[in-house]
């Protein structure tokens, strides 16, 4: 195998986009130093595995953290389609808490039962709080929106303590919701900063 | 938003960076840089320029030359200067690299930075005096 053919497989180390830049000129480069070094001596490779281990993991990590600042974008879009279904969610268990008040205040009413229903309302209000701070953008909306959630999350426990026959829906809408974008907003998403050389 | 647009974008920023932003420059780049100033020049030529200033201490393979321009490139140091042969290497096209006017100043003010630490190692009996 000639030490061109080596040295094309020692390529593969890198990341894919590094390679179909600048392979070729690697290649040329390596080419030259064949032809003023000896390639026969144990010196001349540990030398170029040296170069490639050295250079390659660093490149592969940088290439790595240019995906990761794309993937912030995604993430962007994904918590903006999330805030919307927020609200959404939001507007309809305030109707939803509403209607079940007009048609249970036609019967009689004990106490625990109204409180159940004000906590219902005051986490659906808070959920539709944070929808809309979610949607406001990342920059000043994500802790606002975090504190909403959490009393959100605690007012539907209360809420499910004192009223035990609380449907699923409304279950997973109260503790899912909350608990699932408090995940999404406490997930480690630095952008990705370019070095200087 | 396009990819020429990103670009304009990203070298408008760069340019607002004062060249002392950009220091402590790694030795590699610094090499590199210094390499350039003396104009035009492809891979090979970098590197067996860095290798004869440095005395052979500094010697960079294909991987690190060119991880190092690719972050060159993309801090707006460095920029192409088109491919073409180089008659003394046979007849394969090179890329040939430049230095940019912040790449200049960049290699400048770490110049001077070394300097100033060079001089204050002198005043203190460290080394000793410049040779004449």
């Amino acid at each position: 195998m000639s030490a061109e053919r080596i040295y094309r497989l020692l390529l593969r180390a890198y990341p894919p986009g590094f390679r179909a830049e600048y392979g070729r000129e690697m290649v040329l480069l390596f080419r030259d130093q064949c032809r003023d070094g000896d390639v026969r001596t144990l010196g001349f490779w540990v030398r170029v595995v040296c170069d490639v281990a050295r250079s390659a993991p660093a490149l592969r990590v940088e290439a790595w953290r240019g995906r990761g600042s794309e993937n912030t974008q995604t993430v962007e879009v994904i918590m903006k389609i999330a805030g919307m279904v927020t609200v959404l969610l939001a507007a309809f268990g305030i109707v939803g808490a509403v209607g079940e008040w007009v048609v249970a205040s036609r019967g009689a009413m004990d106490g625990s039962y109204v409180l159940a229903v004000v906590l219902g309302v005051f986490a659906s209000v808070l959920l539709l709080g944070a929808g809309v701070a979610i949607l406001l953008g990342a920059r000043w909306g994500r802790q606002p929106a975090r504190l909403a959630l959490v009393a959100s999350l605690v007012s539907a426990v209360a809420a499910r303590l004192l009223f035990p026959w609380m449907s699923i829906f409304s279950q997973l809408v109260g503790f899912g919701l909350p608990v699932a974008l408090l995940i999404a907003l406490y997930w480690p998403n630095k952008p990705a900063t370019v070095r200087p050389a | 938003m396009g990819s020429h647009q990103e670009e304009a974008i990203v070298r408008k920023r760069q340019a607002r960076r004062p060249p002392e932003a950009y220091l402590p420059l790694p030795p590699a780049t610094f090499h590199i840089l210094l390499a350039l100033a003396d104009g035009e020049l492809h891979g090979y030529a970098i590197m067996k320029g860095v290798e004869a200033r440095s005395e052979g201490s500094v010697r960079l393979g294909p991987g690190t030359l060119y991880g190092s321009l690719k972050r060159l490139l993309e801090a707006g140091l460095v920029e192409e200067g088109g491919e073409r042969a180089d008659p003394e290497r046979g007849d394969e096209r090179r890329r040939y690299y430049r230095l940019t006017q912040l790449g200049l100043s960049v290699v400048r003010a770490e110049a001077r930075r070394l300097d100033a630490m060079v001089r204050a190692a002198r005043r203190k009996k460290l080394i000793g005096e410049r040779p004449a």
